[in-house]
């Protein structure tokens, strides 16, 4: 792609700069992993660490029909593709406002970007603060306009707890999406428009023809890893619904953790983890030809 | 339509939407301001009537509050510098250098995006024992350390290559070193990148919860996030105000960050990040 | 998929000319910063790790009942303990009723265990000491001495070995009904409801526009399945028999979800998400005319409701019919010392100190009524009744005395059961609160959502095939 500068440089310089990162990712991820993938070939008790050999038992279980794999992939699934849908709409939405001229821009801008920047914790007890049907803000105000009679049950019954968890998880996150749309727009060459507006193309178009091809790999990029970090995201649903009613919102990190530490099972947990593992890998494979398919 | 007018429309539509977006965490600074029978009034008021600052002097003077903030703050910092120096260096080496193993490393640390943390935290635990670190601040710095070093090494490395090798090579040519060169040249160069990267760390590093909960379980090294929690979420209570009060204070130090470096994190994440 | 084009013109409007005017001062800037930025970690570490440093050995004490009151108490003892063993330090450590289990799983499985563990119900410190994790405690208990505890009250602890697991430090009657006399006046309610169908229209006459009958808790959590057990015993059931077969698919189980059902129309909306802490909110602040809830509600009532402070009464929730008995959900918080601990002895000490009266009556008065005394003659000391909750509430920190000490829970289904050790992980399963769920939210068949809790509780019940 480009000259480099081997030839320029001492030969064993390059290898050695990144050693200590090999080094730190070697250790405290590429041997839990290995550790992780070890576990799930045994039915281990999680407070003594007792274990016995089951082969693929486990992965036998979780894939089974009393195993929860495939109804914990169906959430996980709805979670991430509505909540980054979301994200990405009203993130490039946004990231088109903030790019205007406009009153205290800065302020705007830094407001916008607060709940990506908060922490979850903070975030989730203040939405549930806020969702909660005595005290709550969200029901006196759906009330006081007459949208609701009497007070709503948001994090509680389905659908609205899954909704709620989806609407909670684009506003944190859609912040991420602002930054790095934004970030490009500032980019694109006022003359691009310029030059649409002569040829008479309207808002839409200008849209269409200029700004989304121009901001179209950046999204590419937001959506790959919005798309990973969504669907291994524990905090946010753990502490907003806890996985309930049922197992409505129970995504496959809780079940990772629930098996883990609510029900001892050290092993299955591991398994269910790697399941999901191989499940997001495979994702990530099909997004790649994707891509390459249509590059 | 006048631009003036125009801008007038735009910054009405753009306040009401940003005032709704940031109206959960303005009523957090409103309840934390109420008085206790005000937070639990069956007719709840946007504003407090009569504010207080009681809950945050009780937080103050009278709990653990300060010492979990201290713990972050050496958490969050230490965890940045050493997440910077090695995805500096390491990034570097990758935009910059060709040898066997290049490209295995880069797509292994790609692959470590996709890790569900929850898994690791046994064996993760039981390394730390090993090595002796097991309930202290080194440990939450190494396992943050962790998460955040593929990300900024990824974000590091598309800063550098986006860099042109040519006023690299000019410098070599007039007699620098190898690591001359990269620090009086390329390193200028990614410095809106590198503050980026370090914020976007210092903020993961501020807000982590699970593993903070797992590792450590001493009130000295524990940091805000599962502090707070524990110390004010029983299972058999919530103290409201006080934590809307606590969650405001943990919030400061990302109030400045935007307050001071909004620029600097949204061109820096512009110009490198995004591009992959 | 780098767009070089867009980086070059970034990095050229940030830094303006990079490759003149950069030498000399600037330059060595960077390297000191960089430099420093190196060394920076390396003297937090060792700073964070070296502080507080003193040559006096560490004891840790973990609790999850850690509010202000409480913590101050216990520094108080703590305090106590340090002067008479000056060897030692002792550090409190504040651990939740959420999060207890995956510290306790991390801390066994490294074996960086604490001293001592106060406060987890009885069921979890059995089945840790089933698992072989803990130190048995019949030598504290002595230490103590035996005949100082109130009768029974050690006895959840008794293991299947016939030693203890644990030794009481407290009591909490957890599900008391709480009434209030203004609205039972208001509804011409004049004796408080002792049988389901009295309770049931009680709820009904005191709800009003803006105030719910109960706040029965209806969430997939821990508290849904506690309290549910305790509706199956006030049907006349039990989880399991005696010989710990399991005995859920009964006519007590079914009887005890069409009651908890025909409740829901009395509880507010997020009920269905309700746990300890939203139902305790719910009563005191006056949203609900009845509350389920141990002797917190005194303190919280005290502090953020005192007008309704004084019209509280407090009985037994009531069972299905007058003849059923009543069946009173105690979670026995406990002192138990893992197995590992350092310093044994001194561990035992501090154990054994806690139970000195005059800090273990300012420990009880940090949650007045809430934990309540196991030792003799606590309860009648002229200390623990010139609290101002103490002597304000007596008539209703006696009754759930009473009820605490015939109180029962999962781990100890009755005085003829067999200590239950899976009963922490029953709990946590949330296998109970599901099913209630499925009945009560998704509408599902009884049937139905009894046998499915019953397959997942049997295969917890199997999974101690692991070997020891």
């Amino acid at each position: 792609m480009r000259p480099a500068l081997h030839h320029l440089g001492d030969r064993s310089l390059g290898p050695l700069l990144i050693a200590p990162v090999v080094l730190v990712l070697g250790t405290v991820i590429a041997y839990p992993l290995f550790a992780a993938i070890a576990l799930s070939a045994f039915a281990v008790d999680t407070p003594t660490l007792r274990s016995r050999f089951v082969g693929l038992g486990n992965y036998a279980e979780l894939l089974g029909a009393d195993g929860r794999f495939w109804p914990a992939l169906g959430v996980t699934l709805v979670w991430t593709a509505a909540t980054l849908a979301l994200q990405i709409v009203i993130g490039v939405a946004m990231a088109l406002l903030l790019n205007r001229d406009l009153w205290l821009r800065s302020l705007a801008r830094s407001l916008v970007l607060f709940p990506y920047f908060v922490s979850t914790v903070v975030a989730v007890l203040v939405w549930r603060w806020l969702f909660n049907d005595m005290f709550g803000l969200a029901n006196q105000l759906l009330m006081k306009i007459g949208v609701i009679a009497a007070p709503l049950d948001w994090l509680g019954t389905m659908p609205s707890a899954l909704l709620s968890v989806i609407v909670v998880g684009a506003w944190k996150f859609f912040p991420f999406v602002v930054i790095a749309v934004l970030a490009r727009l500032q980019t694109i060459p006022e003359s691009l428009y310029d030059a649409a507006r002569l040829d008479g193309a309207g808002a839409w178009s200008r849209f269409r023809d200029v700004t989304l091809p121009q901001i179209g790999e950046v999204l590419g990029i937001v959506v790959l890893l919005r798309a990973i970090w969504d669907f291994k995201e524990f905090d946010l649903v753990y502490l907003l619904t806890g996985g309930g009613p049922v197992d409505a919102t129970r995504t496959l990190p809780l079940i990772v953790y629930q098996e883990a530490f609510g029900l001892n099972r050290m092993g299955m947990a591991a398994a269910y983890a790697v399941a999901m593992m191989i499940t997001m890998l495979g994702f990530f494979l099909l997004y790649r030809l994707a891509v390459r398919g249509r590059t | 339509m006048s631009p003036r007018l125009a801008r007038t429309g735009w910054s009405l539509l753009a306040w009401s939407l940003i005032l709704l977006v940031a109206g959960p965490l303005l009523w957090m600074v409103a309840t934390s301001l109420k008085s206790e029978d005000e937070v639990f009034s069956l007719e709840p008021t946007l504003l407090p009537v009569e504010p207080t600052l009681e809950h945050y002097a009780v937080l103050l003077t009278e709990t653990a509050f300060p010492a979990y903030f201290a713990n972050s703050v050496v958490i969050a910092t230490a965890t940045t510098t050493v997440v910077v120096v090695l995805a500096v260096l390491g990034a570097f080496s990758l935009a910059r250098f060709r040898y066997r193993g290049r490209e295995a490393i880069a797509s292994a640390v790609l692959l470590c995006y996709m890790l569900p943390s929850v898994v690791l935290i046994i064996p993760l635990y039981l390394l730390m024992v090993r090595l002796g670190l097991a309930n202290t601040i080194a440990s939450l710095v190494i396992a943050y350390t962790s998460f955040a070093l593929p990300y900024a090494l990824w974000l590091l490395r598309t800063f550098m290559a986006a860099v042109p090798v040519e006023i690299e090579q000019a410098a070599l040519i007039d007699g620098a070193s190898r690591m001359g060169a990269f620090f009086d040249v390329l390193l200028p160069q990614v410095l809106p990148g590198i503050i980026s990267t370090a914020l976007f760390t210092f903020i993961l590093a501020w807000n982590e919860f699970l593993f903070a909960l797992v590792l450590v379980n001493a009130d000295d090294v524990r940091p805000l996030t599962t502090g707070v929690m524990t110390m004010l979420v029983s299972g058999f209570n919530i103290e409201w105000s006080l934590l809307m009060a606590a969650s405001v204070m943990m919030s400061v130090p990302l109030i400045i960050i935007l307050a001071f470096l909004q620029g600097h994190l949204v061109r820096g994440f512009g110009a490198g990040a995004v591009k992959g | 998929m780098v767009d070089v084009r867009q980086g070059r013109q970034d990095s050229v409007a940030m830094t303006g000319k990079p490759t003149t005017g950069e030498n000399g001062a600037p330059l060595l800037n960077r390297r000191c910063l960089l430099g420093s930025a190196l060394a920076l970690p390396m003297l937090a570490l060792p700073m964070a790790a070296c502080s507080g440093n003193d040559d006096r050995k560490v004891l840790r004490w973990w609790s999850p009942q850690a509010a202000p009151a409480q913590a101050r108490a216990y520094r108080a003892q703590i305090a106590g303990f340090e002067a008479a063993n000056p060897g030692y330090r002792v550090v409190f450590e504040p651990t939740s009723d959420e999060g207890y289990p995956a510290q306790f799983a991390a801390a066994f499985a490294a074996g960086q265990v604490p001293n001592i563990v106060t406060h987890l119900p009885s069921f979890a410190a059995q089945s840790y000491y089933a698992q072989g994790l803990l130190e048995p405690m019949d030598g504290v208990a002595a230490t103590i001495g035996a005949a100082r505890f109130l009768p029974g009250a050690n006895a959840p602890y008794r293991a299947a070995d016939g030693r203890l697991s644990a030794v009481a430090i407290g009591g909490t009657a957890v599900d008391m009904l709480w009434l209030r006399r203004d609205l039972m006046a208001a509804a011409g309610i004049d004796t408080p409801p002792r049988d389901w169908d009295a309770l049931r229209d009680a709820c009904r006459r005191m709800q009003t526009k803006r105030i719910y009958g109960a706040p029965l808790p209806y969430g997939s959590n821990s508290m849904t399945s506690l309290v549910f057990i305790s509706f199956i015993h006030r049907a006349g059931g039990q989880v399991f028999t005696p010989d710990l077969q399991l005995a859920l698919d009964s006519a007590p189980t079914y009887a005890a979800l069409e009651f908890y059902r025909s409740m829901r129309e009395y509880c507010p909306p997020s009920a269905s998400s309700y746990g300890w802490s939203d139902s305790l909110n719910a009563f005191v602040s006056g949203a609900t005319a009845t509350g389920i809830y141990g002797g917190r509600v005194l303190i919280s009532a005290a502090r953020q409701n005192p007008r309704m402070a004084r019209t509280l009464v407090c009985v037994p929730y009531p069972s299905q019919t007058v003849a059923t008995p009543s069946w009173t959900f105690n979670d026995f918080p406990c002192l138990f010392i893992p197995k590992g601990a350092t310093e044994i002895a001194a561990t035992k000490a501090l154990a054994s100190s806690l139970y000195e009266p005059a800090g273990y009556v300012r420990q009880m008065l940090a949650a007045p009524g809430h934990v309540l005394p196991v030792l003799q003659g606590i309860t009648d000391s002229p200390d623990y009744r010139g609290n101002p909750i103490t002597s304000l509430f007596a008539t209703q920190i006696a009754t759930m005395t009473r009820a605490a000490a015939a109180g029962h829970n999962l781990g100890f289904e009755s005085p003829a059961h067999r200590p239950n050790t899976k009963a922490g992980e029953i709990i946590a399963s949330h296998a109970i609160a599901e099913m209630v769920q499925r009945v009560v939210i998704s509408g599902e068949s009884a049937k139905a959502a009894v046998a499915r809790a019953s397959s997942r509780i049997a295969a917890i019940m199997r999974g101690a095939d692991v070997p020891r």
